[in-house]
Order: structure tokens, then sequence, then C-alpha cells
């Protein structure tokens, strides 16, 4: 019976080209809209660890000014000060945590033709690579020795290694970055997560950093820094130790705490160690210290944009004015047909077996105005490349679900918006409809 | 009242040339009640298109109350058809959507007539046929021989000189046909021209004059009496 | 008119109306609120940054050999771009308008972590800041030779002299900018700036800060390890000098890094990309909606007409014109238009509400509204016309059809 309702609905379909070219069209270009925009929200709030969301903690410390919160409404700092980082990192009870900042420095390759380049690095400690399962195509990030005796090693990106080394295992070899020799303990393979949910305020959608070195050494050698500093005091003294013990903050810090237990713990002791430097001055504001896990973290820092919420729920709209054509349009094409319903009424068709051929001919419209819309969201997604550049690069592509999603979003409009006419049409009384057609 | 001489109308399709009028001639006169009798396909409809100035005509002359109507353009045709014919069809052609106030009130809202005018003679109109009570309703909640009197009390409300009515019993069973047929003979009295096409014999036995039309052509023309006789006589030898 | 018994038939026939006047209500809302949000943002771009953007180019430079002096090289750099022929001017500087990333520090007119302070963007130029920015100096005077100071990356200590935009007057001094020239204002809560000049306008390198025109020049050299050297050259010299520049620099020296040369037209493109591909997404997303609302009203118009053959023609018998056939539909439609409008101008409000709120877009301005509606009749009667004509075209002898 299947095969013979899709005969008819094709036979239907042909008979008005016109009506069905504008109906399909409808519905692609409606879905073509609204998958665009929604594939780009999805990317910008999908989970970059499924694995791990629940276990990784951002770290949140009130160490801010007293007469206004860093953001309203009574947001703690996203980043936290030289002096609480350091703090944490030796008492704070977690199995693993990391502290980190991105630096800007000169690589220079070994070679006489090979020009130098800048790049961006990441400073963090040894229990990063674990903490956020990087992949490794060679060798391992460093340990918590390395991060305590100042040792001079780092990982590369999978780039870099290509650029500096050819792409073949750099390990135990010396790399020239900021003037300074580093041995590499480890070479990263393709590790991008989108967003960058361990750092999103130095941009949620940037690129990985090009090489790792440990934490300890941005202090130790004054390298140059890059990325947000906010302060909302003047430091005391000057030079660079002075900008260490600032209440400027400029680290992002982490913590895996898989258990309960271990959350519970981490945040009695955030709060224990505020009202200890309460006494000595600091932390001027009411208690309030938090821990975030991934997805919580990135709801908190917005970074699935409004404007992109905006132009999403706009393109959603546009779909449904999308839906409400097609209800017209099967209205009009259904009861040009009411000759034809009447006649099979009479002839014996059951009300639901009129309804499930017209649904099938519904069904249809949408799947290929699904398949259509497919293919606009394709060059929808191309041109927001184009007109946002590479901020927007990683965001852009379909993956199976959204290619699902599109062509499951298509037909379900597509039976919605059938729906109502269908049932129009096969309520149509035969008698009536033969005698005065 | 209504004049035709030679009335000529074919339909052209790609390969076919179809005559469905070929010389056909008819006087009518003021107060005159016709019927027109044929059988299917005899060209009958084209007739009553042509005479209420639906259809424009392919040759010959047609004069409606002294107006020739070739010359005139579609505004000028539409004019005289709201001001001086009343239609009533045989499927009563009333607009679904409307009430029956609202349905006779169609042709009067293309007079330049005020409202209250309009008012009194649609209600004056569904008096005549006896609906004055149901001016709320929509046609659907009518039985056909009610829709077929709100049709005749709109062609009536324009106060028409000349009344052309399409079958106007044909959807009607025939206790609905009798009372429409007279109510039709009462207008008639009244001295409104009426000319009516039925292919029902008995109908036509009922009206003073009726002409056959056959192939195009006015093939006869009968007068009643003529016809009862030659019942008459049939009637004698059965 | 015959509007009553027009709405009396709609009544009767409610979906296709409201199929309609739901799309066009919808269609307004959305068309409205992004005409609006795309004036706001082109609002944005428009704002002029205050400086030369048509001859002027940024370059970057960081340095990395051991035996890289910053003070010298720099000193080196600027002279010798400072002389090269169809340069107007060069100055190093830690940013520019529209860059994006830049130094902000507050200002106050008394002392004291307490104080009222107003937020500012801060530049370090030398002397000829305010010619190689091509920014108009409106009173006071410019800094001298003599005035600027090397800073090292974590100094703390500011300069005695700086030189402030209007806008920042403005708002240091209660709306009176002209009082500002000679006054004080404190840096770091402590630290005393005398005000010697005041320029017309140059913006922060933040455009979407609210305090955007707020802007601090002050005296110094950078002593960052790297920095950028923003230059304006003779008009049409800019693209030539862009690369010729960049490979002299290389070629004097090879232990900095030059990067992201950069035209102030590029850095003006890269700043309002988002702003741009916004606009864009709007702009198709309007056109696209009016053509499938269009074409929606001609589908359901030319449905109506259909369905509607056999009246038509009986209207025509009992004398109605082709003139009248076509008002009617074109009265029909505008009704149910101006339901739809109407409806539409509730739910444009209704929108820009959640706007204002998740977007910080102002509320919207009254005119849109009437302006939305207007474009929407049209529409609306222009898509209707082509069905309203056809049915003019049927032909009164359908009347008499029984089929």
């Amino acid at each position: 019976m299947f095969g013979y309702y899709l005969r008819l609905a094709m036979l239907s379909i042909k008979r008005n080209p016109i009506l069905s070219a504008l109906m399909v069209a409808a519905i692609a270009v409606g879905i073509g809209a609204s998958m665009t925009t929604i594939t780009v929200n999805y990317a910008m709030g999908s989970n970059p660890i499924p694995h791990k969301s629940e276990q990784l903690f951002a770290v949140q410390l009130d160490t801010w000014d007293p007469n206004q919160p860093f953001r309203e409404p009574d947001t703690p700092p996203d980043q936290v000060t030289y002096l609480d980082a350091t703090a944490l990192m030796k008492m704070a009870p977690a199995a693993k945590q990391t502290a980190m900042t991105k630096t800007f420095q000169v690589i220079e390759p070994q070679g006489e033709d090979v020009i130098p380049f800048d790049a961006l690095g990441r400073a963090a400690f040894g229990d990063f690579f674990s903490m956020f399962d990087t992949p490794f195509l060679y060798g391992n990030g460093w340990d918590r020795d390395s991060d305590d005796s100042l040792a001079m090693v780092t990982v590369l990106s999978k780039e870099t290694n290509e650029k500096v080394f050819g792409g073949e295992n750099s390990v135990g070899k010396f790399i020239r970055i900021g003037g300074k020799d580093y041995r590499v303990v480890g070479v990263l393979d393709d590790w991008n997560p989108i967003p960058k949910f361990y750092d999103v305020t130095n941009g949620p959608f940037n690129d990985s950093e090009d090489f790792y070195i440990p934490f300890n050494l941005v202090a130790s050698l004054e390298l140059p820094r890059s990325g947000n500093t906010n302060c909302w005091k003047p430091s005391n003294e000057d030079g660079y130790q002075g900008f260490l013990n600032s209440e400027c903050v400029w680290i992002q810090f982490w913590a895996e705490l898989p258990t309960e237990s271990e959350q519970e713990e981490y945040l009695n002791f955030l709060n224990s160690y505020a009202t200890q430097q309460k006494e000595l001055g600091r932390f001027p504001r009411p208690l309030n210290n938090r821990i975030n896990n991934v997805m919580q973290w990135m709801d908190q820092q917005g970074v699935v944009q409004d404007g992109a919420k905006v132009v999403m729920w706009l393109s959603i709209m546009f779909l449904l004015v999308c839906l409400l054509n097609t209800i017209g349009l099967l209205l009009t094409k259904f009861t040009t047909k009411s000759g034809e319903i009447g006649l099979r009424r009479a002839l014996g068709a059951s009300k639901s077996t009129l309804f499930v051929q017209h649904l099938i001919e519904a069904g249809i419209i949408g799947l290929m105005g699904g398949l259509l819309g497919l293919f606009l969201a394709m060059g929808g997604l191309q041109g927001i490349a184009m007109l946002f550049g590479n901020d927007v690069k990683d965001l852009v592509s379909l993956d199976t679900t959204m290619v699902a999603t599109a062509i499951g979003l298509a037909i379900v409009s597509a039976l919605l918006a059938g729906l109502y006419p269908t049932w129009r049409a096969c309520s149509i009384q035969p008698a009536v409809q033969l005698k005065t057609q | 009242m209504l004049k035709m001489n030679n009335i000529k109308k074919v339909f052209r399709t790609e390969v076919v040339e179809t005559h469905a009028l070929r010389d056909f001639s008819l006087n009518v006169d003021e107060g005159e009640f016709v019927a027109v009798t044929g059988p299917s396909g005899s060209g009958k409809t084209t007739f009553l298109n042509i005479a209420g100035l639906l259809e424009t005509f392919t040759g010959g002359e047609y004069f409606l109350d002294g107006v020739d109507v070739k010359g005139l353009n579609d505004n000028q045709r539409s004019k005289l058809r709201n001001e001086k014919i009343g239609f009533i069809f045989q499927s009563f052609n009333l607009i679904p959507d409307l009430n029956l106030f609202d349905n006779v009130d169609v042709p009067l809202r293309y007079r330049a007539m005020n409202a209250k005018e309009r008012k009194e003679r649609i209600e004056n109109a569904l008096e005549t046929v006896g609906l004055a009570n149901r001016m709320k309703h929509i046609p659907s909640q009518l039985s056909g021989g009610q829709q077929q009197r709100v049709a005749i009390a709109r062609a009536l409300a324009g106060s028409p000189r000349f009344l052309l009515a399409d079958e106007p019993t044909g959807n009607l069973d025939s206790e609905m046909a009798e009372s429409v047929m007279s109510l039709l003979e009462d207008i008639n009295q009244k001295g409104t021209t009426i000319i009516m096409v039925t292919h029902d014999p008995k109908l036509a036995l009922r009206t003073p004059r009726s002409i056959a039309v056959k192939d195009g052509l006015v093939s006869e023309v009968v007068r009643k009496e003529a016809v009862s006789e030659a019942n008459e006589n049939v009637a004698a030898f059965a | 008119m015959e509007i009553k018994p027009i709405l009396s038939a709609l009544s009767r026939n409610k979906t296709g109306a409201l199929l309609i006047a739901l799309q066009i209500a919808l269609t307004m809302t959305i068309i409205v609120n992004s005409v609006f949000m795309i004036q706001h943002r082109q609002g944005q771009m428009d704002r002029e940054s205050g400086i030369n953007e048509a001859d002027t180019f940024i370059l970057s430079y960081m340095g990395f050999a051991e035996d890289y002096n910053e003070k010298t090289q720099l000193i080196e750099d600027l002279n010798f771009i400072r002389e090269l022929p169809g340069v107007v001017d060069a100055v190093q500087t830690n940013s520019a308008p529209l860059t994006g990333g830049g130094w902000s520090m507050s200002l106050a007119t008394e002392t004291g972590p307490d104080a009222d302070d107003v937020g500012t963007a801060i530049y370090f130029v030398d002397d000829h800041g305010v010619n190689a920015f091509g920014v108009n100096l409106i009173a006071g005077r410019n800094f001298t030779a003599d005035e600027i100071i090397w800073r090292e990356r974590t100094s703390t200590k500011w300069p005695g002299q700086g030189v402030i935009t209007k806008a920042l007057a403005a708002d240091l001094f209660e709306d009176d900018w002209q009082s500002a020239l000679g006054k004080t204002v404190y840096i770091s809560e402590t630290q005393p700036i005398n005000i010697v000049g005041i320029i017309d306008k140059m913006q922060a390198p933040w455009n979407g800060w609210s305090g955007v025109e707020r802007t601090l020049l002050v005296p110094s050299y950078t002593e960052f390890g790297g920095a950028r050297i923003f230059i304006r050259t003779e008009p049409g010299e800019r693209d030539r000098l862009m690369t010729e520049i960049e490979e002299q620099l290389v070629a004097n020296y090879k232990g900095r890094l030059i990067r992201r040369v950069r035209s102030m037209e590029e850095v003006r493109t890269d700043s309002y990309r988002s702003h741009n591909g916004m606009n864009t997404i709007l702009k198709t997303l309007i056109i696209c909606l009016t053509v499938v609302t269009a074409l929606g009203i001609v589908g359901l118009a030319s449905f109506s007409v259909n369905r509607r053959k056999k009246q038509i023609g009986t209207r025509r018998a009992l004398g109605a014109r082709k003139l009248d056939i076509l008002r009617y539909f074109m009265v029909e439609n505008f009704l149910i238009t101006t339901f739809g409008v109407v409806l539409g101008a509730v739910m444009t409000i209704g929108l820009n509400m959640v706007l204002v709120d998740m977007l910080d877009l102002p509320k919207i301005d009254w005119y849109y509204i009437p302006a939305g509606m207007a474009v929407l009749w049209f529409i609306g009667l222009m898509a209707v016309f082509g069905p309203a004509k056809k049915a003019c075209q049927i032909s009164p002898a359908l009347a008499t059809r029984s089929v």
C-alpha cells in the first residue's frame, strides 16, 4: 500500500509542478536559513570534552573591588591573580589542577634559510595534558618535578613540529623559543577543542596554542605574556614582582574533581582560604567563590553569543513563515483535489487511508525541501565563513547530526504543515463533493 | 425588447471550428414569457449567454431594448446587464459566504444606490419570494427550492426589464419546480419580460410562446396553442 | 465601500485569511526588527575613528635576538621611516583605533580609591602622534620632544602630561570640555596628569565599548619587547610604502620580526567584520522573507480566486465590472493585511523588547512601526494584484456553466 501511496504522491506532485516547486522552495529556504544558524549555534554551544565535562571545574575567586562586582550580577572574575594561583597550586585539595596563561614569543628554527616566526604558547602545569586528555603524537607531557624545578621543557603542537622539525619525532631535541632553548618532551596530535573551553576569556573560538611550557617559567624568566589582564587597583610596587603581587587577574585556573565529595571539599577549601586572606586585607567582597564544570562555565561566560542566538531565533521565525506558506499552498492543492478525494471516499477509501495518502505526499515534499535546504545550508555556512573569516571557521561544518537534524526538521515541518490541509481535505463529505463539484 | 438577426457564434480550437449558433434570429416583445427548448448541445446555452451579454458573438446583430450590443465594451455591457437583465441560474449561484440579504444585495452594490434604497429593495424582493424572515441565513441552510427563490429575489431586486432563466427548475424536485414556475408566472404578469431556457417540454408548454433550438438554428417557432393541439392529436390517436 | 460584505465573507473563510495575516505579522516583526538592527549597526560602523584612515597603515614588531636593543632600534626605525619620501609622519604606539586590543585606565578629578572615575583608552605616543594619526588639536598644545619618557613593561609610573579627546574632557568635567585644559586629573588613584591639549576626536581601540570616544594620549616610548608603528603617507603612496617599509625594516635589522602590516582600511574592515556579517545575514533574511511572503500571498490569493471562480462569474453576470472584481480582491487583501500589520506592530514591539534585553539594543524608534506597516501593505497589494487581475479575466459566462 505504501508503494501505491508513493506513486499517487509523485503523480500529484507532478500534476501541479509550479505549486509543488513553490512548496519545496519555501521549505528549502526556511530549512536552509534555520539550519545555517542552528549549526553555528550548535557548534558554539557544543560540549568540547563530553566524557569529562562534569569532572573539570573552572575556579573563580572573588578578589575584586569592594565597590563593584567584576561583572553584574555579582559575578566573580573569570581569571585569578598570581598570588592565588600559586597558593591554590600548593594547597588546594585536587588530584589534578593547573594554572595557566598565554605567552607570546618568537620561535627561531635552526638553519640558515628558515625565517623566525611568532608563536602563541600556553604556560601551564604538567597536569594540563592529562586533565584535558590531549592526544600525543610523540612523547608525553612533563611531570610535577619539571614544574617544581623550572625545567626548560616544551610540548609542541603538531603544526609547530611540522614547521620546525618537518614532522619527525622531535622528542629530546631542542627548540629556540624567545631566545631560550627548550627540550621537546612531547608533540601533540591535532587538538583543537571547540569551543576552547579552558580559556574562553581570550577567545572561545581561537585555535589552540603552538607550544606549551611550564607555568612557573613565566615568573622566573619574566616571559612576555599575551591575553586579557584586568586590574581593579594599582599595584603597590614597580617591576615584574610588583605585577605578580598585584590584584590583577590574568590566570585561568582549572581543577579536576571527579566526585561530589571532592567538589565539596574543594569549594570549602576555597572559602576557608578566602577567609584567611581577608585577615590579610585581601578579598574585600563578601565570600563569593565558585567552581563551574565545563558546560556551566560556558553558559556563565556567554560562549554562545547573543547576536548568534538572535539570528537563530529570527531564522526559526522565518522557517515558521515558510511553513505557514506551505500550509496555505497545500490547502490550495488539496482543495483542488477535493473532487478526487470525494470520489475515492465514494469508492470506499476510509478517511484514515486518505489521510495517510496525503500525509505521504506532504512528507515527500518535506523530504525534497529538506534535501534542497541542506544544500542551501551548506551554501549559507560557506557564506558565513566568508563573511566572518577565521573566527568562525570551526563553526561552519555540518556533521552527521546536523544533516540528520535538517532532514528530520524538514519532514516534521512538512508533516505538521500538511496535517491541517489534509484533515480539511479528508473531512469533505463525499456526497456533497460529487454532487456540486 | 430583444431582437436578434442572423447571430453567429463560432468556437475555434486549434483543429476544430464549432458553429454553436448559425443565423440565429429571434424577436421577443416587451412582456412576453418565452421558453427556449432544445436537446443538449443544440446551442441553447450559447443563446442564453449571448442574450444575457455574457458572451460576445461572431456575426449578426443584437439589439437589447433598442441598444446595439455589438459596439459595447466590457464595462458598458456590465452596466447593461446590471440594470436591464436579471439572471436565474440552474445551480442558483448564490455566494456561499454571504447571507441572503447580502446575496440579494450583490447586483445592487454595482449600482449607485444609497443604503436605504438598497435595503428597501432587498426586503421587498425577499418578501416577494416569501423568505423575508430568513434574511440572516446563509445559502447552505436552505433547501434547493428556497435557494432558487433567493436567486429569483436577487434577479428581481434590481427591477430588471428582462429576466433570463437558465433551467430554473433543473435542480429541483417537481413540487419545488412548480412553486418556482408559478413565481415566474406572477413576475411575468407584473410586466417583466422572461426568457427561460429549459429542456423540459412540460415547462415549455406552460409559457405562452416557446421556441426550439436545434443545431444552432431556431428550428421552429411554435405557439402554445399549436403545440397543445398537436399533443391532443397525439393523445387522440393513442 | 463594500467592506461589510467582504468582512462577512472573510469571516466564513478564516483559515486562508488567518494564514496570510499571520505571515504578514511575522514578516513585519522580523523585517522591522532586522532593519532596525541593521540601521543600529550601520550607525556604529559609520562613526568616524577621528584619525586619518585613508593614507595610513600600522605594523607590529617584536624583537627576539640576543643583541636586540629596543631603545636604539626603535629610534633608528622611526628616523628611517620618517625620512622616507612619501611618508608624512610615523609614531610608535601601543595600539590604534579599531584594532580591538589596547590599554585602558581610569581617570579621576580627585585622588584616592573612592573618587568617581572615568574609564579611558590610553595610547602611548611621542610628539609625532598628533600629526601621524592626523587628529585635530582643538585646544592647548602637543607634547614636546623632551616630555617623552621611556616606559618599561611592568612600570606603574605615568608621565605628567596628557592630551585627551573632547569627549573624555566632557565626561571628566561635567560636559564643559573647554574647562579641562590645564587641569590635573589622577591616574592610578594618585598620579597627577596635566591636561596640556584637547583633540577633537580619536576613538578607543574597542568599537563595542560604550566609552569608545574616550581617549588619553600620554608621551611615552614603550620598551615592551614589541609594539606597533603607525605610519601616515602622502595620498596615493600608502600601498607602495606598505611593502617597501616592511622589506626595508627587515633588511636593516633581522633581529626583530615585522608582522601584521595592515592598512587602516583593512583594520576597519576587520574591526567591523562581524557587524558587516550580521548585516549581510539580516539583509539576506529580509530579501528571502519578502519573496517567500509575497509568493505565499500570490499562492493563497490564486487559490482563493480559483475557489471563487463561479461566484466571480456570477458577480460579473450580475453586472460587476472588471474593476469591481479587481477592487473586491484588493480591498479584501487590504483588510487581511491590515489585520496582519496591526498584529505585526504588537509583535514587532514585543520582539524589540526581547532584543533590548538580549543585545543592549536601544528601543525601536516609533516611526519604524508605521513605515513597516506601509511596506507590508504595499507588498500585500503588489502580491495580490496578479491573481486579482486574473480574477477580472474570468468570463461572466461561467455563471451558466453547471460544472
